[in-house]
């Protein structure tokens, strides 16, 4: 009795805690099933029950009352996963300090964004909004399911996700410090302010630690040490509660990085960018770290002139986990021919390029068992395809969070804003309607002085 | 010895001006502020909206020493009394505002140099102050707090200025001999806003959250270690004062809410993590978009205060026909679309209160953000949105009363109450009503009522000659010159200049009264681009607005050029 009881009040927080977080029942026809990790099922239904996907099989009898999509000659692949996004943010940085494990970007979440609905017209279903490189440590960071349609910041966190935290390296936290005459100004200091930050929350963990222990002999008086926000969740990523996403470039400092966690006892490492990780790789797979990367961007400064496009098929040929992320809200849409870039250069087959936005990713955000591939069991995040994600004519139809529908290509509209600005000046685009660009404007020069220069 | 001689100086100076300004000033002082010659207060023949839903028609009620002393019908005045002649108008009780910086002074910035550490600045450089009250700031000669008055209000919650902890609130009178009088209740709410300092730590929100999040943790630690201190001090460490964290204890303690300006639906989520996370009691103000949100407003236990400001109406213009060409190009569908959008949104915030109210919510209003010439227009607006005018009274005066604990003094019009009233010559909400006289405290403020000045729409304007156009587009000024011919009761005319390659012919010219209004095409690359223009003309000069099609509304200004 007291267990039933037990059962009922714990079933009932649990929904209230994430009651808003709506979960469909949807039954997904015969289709080309790209399962990622259990090979490719060919005219196979997918039905998704409260938002899990509950049977990958031939001939699935519709269950009364549940929607059935006919994706007859259509590709159904997992939601694609973006390990490295900063959309849905209303701030990025907190760059003030060097250090600010303390913040995170989850207290910044805007579900409003118009490019989350976009992401998820390019089949996008999580991302991982990543706090800024600004500063050496910078902060927390939260993953997020793309349920469009939402007013609550708090539904758009993936329920149950593992923490993570930004940490950077290179030109940009040193760039802060000199403009400020602080630590840290070069390479070196980088690496001192990480290490120093670590030697602190050490000590504030062990005055916690003598502090607790004192406090259960009987009689103890004494004072609590000071409360640290910032301490604590350094704490907690030595203790191997938050996974770390390092944002790196060079080899050197992918080195410098794997030396500092080695010495500090950190496991969950992710690199961030990892430019010239194809010079690390066999180093960064023997770590166990893991590394997301661009297709092919680079040589945008200085410290990121080396790198190769083959530089996610060389990691993944090392053994090393790998993702490709877009790191930008035009990117985040067309992640599929990202990772379509590595069978050009690299070879990687069909399987392997498809990892690289799937499960690849849901390892390095500590998701990997919950989505990034069909398997029962797995959130109902899926994308119909028309043609092969991987072919150039590939463009995703349906996007399904939770077994819900949050992107129908048929029912696209123009305005898919969820608030409208009540003060905005009406400006619509300067619609050319047919008629040359150079003509269009002429004779208006009257009405706008210098007004070429902006419409272009 | 320099310095006492300076000093002695300037006090000799600052003599001989009083003296001989002395005169003049007392002069002045006597004209401007008679004393009354007593106080108490008869307001006669009135209709009394005693509380909302509580009406006496044709009353009296009775004012004596600061205090409602009688309320009814066919009360004997007492002698001394001061007779005002209400006839059919309305009292009401004072209203009160639930957040606002009216009669509040900036603090000066006395310290702006550059923070060495901007991820360690002093506290008061963060906008870490909540240990300062507002009262240190108070202004009762503050022309805000009349602009108040003047539209009923009598009571205000103020906060200091500043962004992420200012300080302490305050309850004021809106009106008072002086800045001490005007205290009613000090230290109402901690004050808070989601906003970083923009320069040092915390920058952001996300140091603001993080930041405020370990004060609340770090006062809460802090006042269980001095509990412990105080019951046993001997052989502990003496705990370290810190008037940061002791700011928040009354809060820690459940005595005093936190107040939050949070206009925008997201600030309203992130105040409520706060909450969540830390449980202090709430008070969220110049709530502009809590719609989508009812609900959970509801749930959270949080007082609510609505904004006073709403987004402007779409003026349509009736003079303008519909286009009523049966293929739409592309821009007018999506300028229609939009504007489709932007008249729901408008008609989300007009319909807010409305909407608390269906869901049960009980809420105050607040003029943080509001101008006060606006707010009987705004009460209206959302009256006709579906907002009883009960509840908006009630909005203004019980509800208020309540949340700032001020029901037993404040709220509605009964014997032993503060004599805090308000008398408009017509139902509040009626659009032709005008406040007349309003008592804070017992004190009458008589408000002028000023005759709208009637333009004379008949008085004969003329157009005809030559002028000088200049309309403001966001590429510049652009310069026009105009003529217009009368010949039998028409007019015709021509603009030239500007880009223009010769003069264009104007048509539809239109004088009605005052408003002139005419259009004119110009060729754009083979398509026409029709320009209209519409314009008040007041002696030489007129001010309107220049449309050119698709690419929006610009003003326009016209002078006429001198006769030869």
């Amino acid at each position: 009795m007291r267990k039933l009881f037990l059962l009922i009040l714990f079933s009932s927080l649990l929904t209230s805690a994430w009651a808003q977080v709506e979960r469909g029942n949807v039954l997904i026809k015969n289709g080309t099933v790209l399962t990622i990790t259990k090979g490719i099922l060919e005219n196979t239904d997918v039905l998704v029950k409260d938002g899990k996907i509950s049977q990958v099989a031939k001939n699935i009898a519709a269950p009364a009352g549940v929607k059935v999509i006919d994706a007859t000659g259509l590709y159904i692949m997992p939601g694609i996963i973006d390990a490295h996004s900063h959309i849905a943010l209303d701030v990025i940085n907190e760059n003030t300090n060097a250090i600010t494990p303390e913040v995170s970007t989850a207290d910044a979440i805007n579900p409003f964004q118009v490019i989350i609905y976009r992401a998820l017209a390019g089949g996008c279903t999580v991302s991982h909004a990543l706090h800024g490189s600004a500063n050496s440590i910078g902060g927390q960071s939260i993953t997020i399911k793309h349920r469009y349609g939402t007013y609550d910041p708090d539904v758009m966190k993936m329920e149950g996700a593992p923490r993570t935290i930004k940490f950077a390296l290179g030109e940009n936290p040193t760039s802060h410090g000199r403009r400020d005459g602080l630590q840290p100004q070069t390479r070196m200091g980088v690496e001192f302010v990480i290490r120093a930050a670590f030697t602190e929350a050490k000590a504030y963990t062990e005055k916690w630690d003598a502090y607790n222990k004192s406090k259960l002999v009987k009689g103890f008086r004494g004072a609590p040490p000071a409360y640290s926000y910032r301490y604590e969740t350094l704490a907690d990523i030595l203790k191997g509660k938050i996974i770390l996403h390092c944002h790196s470039y060079r080899a050197d400092e992918i080195n410098m990085m794997l030396n500092v966690c080695k010495d500090l006892g950190i496991k969950k490492l992710v690199f961030q960018h990892t430019n010239e990780g194809f010079k690390v790789a066999p180093e960064i797979a023997a770590a166990g770290a893991m590394a997301s990367v661009f297709a092919d961007w680079w040589q945008y400064k200085l410290e990121v002139y080396f790198s190769t496009a083959y530089n996610a098929a060389i990691l993944v040929r090392n053994g090393v986990v790998t993702s490709i992320n877009s790191d930008s809200p035009d990117l985040i849409r067309h992640l599929y021919h990202e990772a379509g870039k590595t069978q050009k250069y690299g070879g990687l087959n069909d399987e392997e390029a498809l990892s690289l936005i799937t499960i690849n990713p849901a390892k390095q955000l500590g998701i990997e068992n919950r989505v990034g591939s069909i398997e029962v069991g797995k959130d109902g995040d899926l994308v119909i395809f028309k043609n092969h994600p991987l072919s150039i004519y590939g463009v995703p139809q349906v996007t399904l969070v939770d077994g819900i529908v949050r992107f129908d290509r048929e029912k696209d509209q123009a305005d898919m804003r969820l608030f409208a600005d009540p003060k905005e000046a009406l400006d619509v685009t300067l619609h050319k309607s047919g008629h040359d660009h150079d003509n269009c404007m002429q004779g208006t020069e009257f009405l706008f002085g210098s007004f070429d220069s902006d419409l272009d | 010895m320099l310095t006492l001689f300076q000093s002695f100086g300037k006090a000799l100076m600052r003599a001989l001006l009083l003296s001989q300004f002395m005169p003049l000033v007392l002069l002045a002082q006597e004209e401007k502020e008679l004393v009354p010659v007593s106080s108490t207060y008869a307001i006669t023949n009135v209709n009394i909206i005693q509380s909302p839903g509580r009406r006496i028609d044709m009353g009296t009620v009775v004012v004596r020493n600061g205090l409602i002393v009688s309320v009814g019908k066919g009360i004997p005045l007492p002698p001394e009394a001061i007779i005002i002649k209400a006839d059919s108008m309305f009292v009401y009780a004072g209203f009160i505002d639930g957040l606002t910086r009216a009669g509040v002074n900036k603090p000066k910035d006395e310290n702006k140099d550059k923070v060495k550490d901007p991820g360690n600045p002093p506290p008061d450089r963060a906008g870490i102050t909540p240990q300062q009250e507002v009262r240190g700031f108070l202004n009762s000669s503050d022309k805000s707090l009349e602009k108040l008055r003047n539209i009923g209000f009598t009571v205000a919650q103020v906060v200091p200025h500043g962004n992420l902890l200012p300080g302490q609130a305050a309850l004021v009178l809106t009106g008072a001999s002086s800045t001490d009088a005007m205290l009613l209740s000090n230290k109402s709410a901690l004050y808070s806003e989601l906003t970083g300092s923009g320069s040092v730590y915390p920058n952001t929100l996300l140091g603001v959250m993080a930041k405020w999040r370990e004060l609340y943790r770090q006062a809460s630690q802090a006042k269980l270690y001095e509990s412990v201190y105080a019951s046993n001090r001997a052989g502990l460490e003496r705990p370290i004062a810190d008037k940061t964290l002791e700011a928040f204890y009354p809060v820690i303690d459940q005595k005093m809410p936190v107040l939050f300006r949070s206009e925008k639906l997201l600030e309203i989520h992130r105040v409520f993590s706060l909450k969540k996370d830390l449980g202090f009691p709430l008070i969220i103000a110049d709530v502009k978009e809590g719609w989508p949100i009812i609900n959970k407003i509801k749930s959270s236990g949080a007082k609510l205060f609505l904004s006073l400001d709403l987004p402007e109406e779409i003026k349509k213009d009736k003079t303008k026909k519909e286009d009523e060409s049966p293929t739409k190009t592309p821009a007018q569908l999506e300028k229609e679309g939009l504007e489709k959008r932007k008249t729901e949104a408008i008609a989300n915030y007009t319909s807010q209160a409305a909407n608390f109210y269906k869901a049960g919510m009980s809420f105050g209003f607040s003029s943080m953000s509001a101008k006060p010439k606006d707010i009987p227009s705004n009460l209206r607006r959302m009256i006709a949105a579906g907002l009883s005018e009960d509840v908006a009274l009630a909005s203004l005066t019980t509800v208020p009363a309540q949340f700032l604990g001020l029901s037993d003094r404040l709220g509605t019009i009964e014997n032993g109450k503060m004599a805090n009233l308000v008398v408009s010559d017509k139902s509040y909400f009626n659009e032709k009503a005008k406040v007349r006289y309003v008592f804070v405290d017992g004190i009458l403020y008589t408000i002028e009522v000023k005759e709208t000045k009637k333009t004379d729409s008949n008085a004969k304007v003329e157009i005809e000659g030559n002028w000088s156009t200049v309309a403001q587009t966001p590429q510049g000024n652009t310069e026009g010159k105009l003529t217009f011919k009368k010949t039998s009761g028409t007019y015709s005319g021509t603009i030239s200049g500007g880009n223009l390659p010769a003069p264009v012919d104007l048509k539809e010219i239109n004088l009605d009264g005052n408003t002139l209004s005419y259009k004119y095409h110009v060729n754009l690359g083979g398509q026409t681009l029709s320009i209209e223009v519409e314009a008040k003309v007041e002696g030489d000069g007129f001010k309107g607005t220049i449309t050119a099609g698709q690419f929006g509304s610009f003003p326009i200004e016209g002078t006429r050029d001198p006769k030869k």
